[in-house]
């Protein structure tokens, strides 16, 4: 039995439902986007504010 | 906003990796939205890209299959749903390159009222964090649940 969960967007008025998947399982933990993640690591290292509170 | 959506979507148990398929001129690809822990504590990237034949995340491609907007419509529901999950995490996200950037800005801009009701949302320029704005030109954008 796959586990599942809705979700009703407030903005879209929508309903979504989220199947966990064994397959996405597998990729928990790895490192995926990297190129993207190594821009947002240096855009924030950049960063002369601090996040707002 | 009423956009259609991708109603069937894929996840990992820890809720960072989602997949769902764009079906579209192109015929059907599987889509990949993956929230990843940056350095700075509690700032995790969004990012979006296709999923290729090795089960890599191709996260440059530009895809065109006549969906965009259901894509990003879509990809607005999953950080609906994660920050709901995650309130106290901000998300930073940018375009693949400056046309999509700015088409992210004009999606934010175009809804602006109703995202600001449900988000934070701040703009990262010239290594400054402002508060968003319609039509502020902006390297990349961050936002956050607003704790009611």
């Amino acid at each position: 039995m796959k586990k599942t969960t809705n979700h009703k967007s407030e903005l879209m008025g929508k309903e979504i439902t989220f199947t966990v998947s064994e397959e996405l399982n597998k990729l928990q933990g790895k490192v995926l986007a990297q190129k993207k993640l190594a821009e947002a690591n240096k855009l924030l290292r950049k960063l002369k504010t601090p996040l707002p509170k | 906003m009423n956009y259609e959506v991708y109603s069937k979507i894929e996840v990992s148990d820890d809720f960072n990796i989602f997949d769902f398929i764009s079906t579209g001129k192109n015929g059907d690809i599987l889509k990949r939205v993956v929230f990843s822990k940056t350095e700075e504590v509690g700032v995790y990237n969004l990012a979006l890209g296709d999923v290729e034949e090795d089960n890599e995340m191709n996260d440059h491609v530009i895809t065109d299959n006549g969906d965009r907007n259901k894509v990003l419509a879509t990809v607005a529901a999953i950080v609906e749903a994660y920050t709901k999950r995650f309130p106290f995490r901000w998300i930073i996200f940018r375009g693949n390159t400056e046309e999509r950037t700015r088409l992210y800005r004009m999606a934010l801009g175009l809804h602006l009222d109703e995202l600001s009701s449900l988000y934070e949302i701040w703009a990262y320029k010239d290594e400054q964090l402002v508060p968003f704005t319609k039509n502020l030109k902006t390297t990349a954008f961050l936002i956050k649940r607003k704790i009611s």
